[in-house]
């Protein structure tokens, strides 16, 4: 319960403070260039790695991206720049 | 992206992960606050990624609980090239020490030919040069120029005339004048003696011919002294005519010397400057500091540095900075004409023969002014005044 109400007042926070909801809620930061680079920022680790399919664990839930040729440029705690063919981006919910 | 060359400055090494953990040791790595990059897939459970040399102690303290293997697949940087040069080091100072031995063997004497000399004098030569350094296998940059060269052997060696020294690549070519020279016979065709200037006879010497004048005759340039036409009428003979006449010549010189004079006197202090020059950029090897002479005379002698038959722009060059002091001599009268007859006599005895005699001098006309003696000076010179003229045949009828 009490983490539904934190979680609320995030949310309400955000939306009539104007702040940036990836920070405020621990929600990723994808920003991609055309189909080449992926970057995730606040990603919690990741789950598996093949040339065609990467799986990052969120805060809530998993990030699958999958596409061709994925070579991790860098990776750090919360962050990680893929490059590649990136094909398809999906929300899993856990 | 990082800065790959400072990766790359501090070593870089490639690690292949296999098993089923290599994705979990990968995020324990990036929390653990190692950078990794370059993450690839190879098939299924198989990931290489590179990494920071530095940071190897920290994998290998997670590799322990980790469930995956490790293999080191790839080093680069620059603690592996310092590494592989250590062992490649070999071929680098060969070829280092090859380039030291050329430049060094095309900067040595590989040959001294002397020319025009005989075996004796030649071997003296070989002795001289040795003694100054002129040897085969010594180095170019400690011998002395081939000015020096010659100048040191037209002063050492006694049979020697003039010697030309010439330096060509690695060989030192001298060209020798000797003294006495083996005399060509002479083929004397039938000639007469005639007088070449005028003056007053003292002394005849006659080896053939018959004479046509006596002592104290005074003759003019061209007048017959010996003829080569000897025997009476009946029996006449043509001989080349040989011998001496020495007469009593004159001479007029007028010189002028100062009674005052200027002249740049060594003091024997010096400093010497060794540069090596790489086309404009001069590097002081030797002898440092500022010459601190008030006057001084500077003496260069360059020496370029040989590749094989190319001249390298790598110039050794020596400078000497003698002292100087500039001298000034003042002579009173008598010391003036004293030195302005000497002056005289020499300039006289280069006009005339080796053989010839001053005999008496005669101060004509002496005179002071501006500073500068002014004398004329009559000489009386005892020489040989014979000289051939051939006969021609046609003369005879």
């Amino acid at each position: 319960m009490a983490k539904k109400w934190g979680e609320r007042l995030r949310s309400w926070m955000t939306k009539n403070m104007e702040l940036p909801q990836d920070v405020m809620m621990d929600l990723p930061r994808i920003t991609m260039i055309g189909q080449i680079h992926i970057y995730i920022e606040n990603h919690r680790g990741l789950l598996g790695f093949s040339d065609k399919e990467v799986r990052l664990l969120l805060e809530h839930g998993q990030l699958l991206i999958k596409g061709n040729n994925f070579v991790i440029k860098t990776i750090m705690p919360e962050e990680i720049l893929l490059q590649g063919t990136i094909e398809h981006v999906l929300f899993v919910a856990e | 992206m990082k800065n790959q060359w400072l990766f790359f400055l501090k070593g870089i090494v490639t690690v292949r992960t296999s098993g089923r953990g290599s994705e979990r040791f990968l995020n324990t790595l990036t929390r653990a606050g190692v950078s990794v990059w370059n993450v690839k897939a190879h098939g299924s459970q198989v990931l290489t990624f590179q990494m920071k040399l530095d940071d190897l102690p920290t994998l290998r303290q997670y590799a322990r609980t980790a469930d995956c293997k490790f293999e080191f697949v790839g080093r680069k940087g620059l603690p592996f090239m310092k590494k592989r040069m250590l062992r490649n080091s070999g071929f680098f100072f060969g070829a280092i020490a090859f380039l030291v031995v050329v430049i060094l063997l095309s900067n040595m004497v590989w040959g001294i030919e002397i020319k025009g000399a005989n075996p004796a004098t030649e071997y003296k030569m070989e002795k001289e040069l040795e003694k100054i350094g002129v040897k085969k296998g010594k180095l170019q940059f400690f011998i002395d120029t081939p000015e020096g060269i010659q100048r040191y052997l037209t002063e050492n060696v006694n049979e020697i005339t003039w010697v030309g020294v010439e330096l060509k690549g690695t060989t030192y070519h001298l060209q020798v004048v000797e003294k006495n020279e083996p005399k060509k016979t002479e083929l004397l065709s039938p000639q007469h003696l005639v007088a070449k200037k005028k003056g007053t006879i003292v002394g005849m010497f006659i080896e053939e011919g018959e004479a046509k004048a006596k002592i104290n005759d005074f003759v003019k340039p061209g007048q017959l002294l010996v003829s080569g036409l000897i025997g009476n009428d009946e029996k006449k003979k043509i001989v080349p005519a040989k011998g001496e006449v020495l007469a009593e010549t004159w001479y007029k010189a007028n010189v002028t010397y100062p009674l005052e004079k200027k002249s740049n006197v060594y003091t024997g202090d010096q400093k010497v400057k060794h540069t090596l020059e790489l086309g404009s950029l001069k590097i002081p090897l030797w002898g440092f500091g500022n010459i601190d002479f008030d006057h001084y005379v500077k003496e260069e002698d360059k020496r370029q540095v040989k590749f094989l038959k190319w001249e390298l722009p790598i110039v050794m060059t020596k400078n000497i900075y003698r002292e100087a002091e500039v001298m000034t001599q003042v002579f009173n009268e008598k010391e003036a004409i004293l030195e302005a007859k000497k002056l005289a006599r020499s300039k006289i005895k280069k006009q005339l023969d080796e053989d010839a005699t001053i005999k008496g001098e005669n101060v004509l006309h002496q005179s002071i002014e501006n500073g500068k003696v002014t004398l004329s000076i009559h000489f009386q010179i005892i020489e040989n005044i014979a000289e051939e003229q051939p006969i021609i045949q046609g003369d005879k009828e």
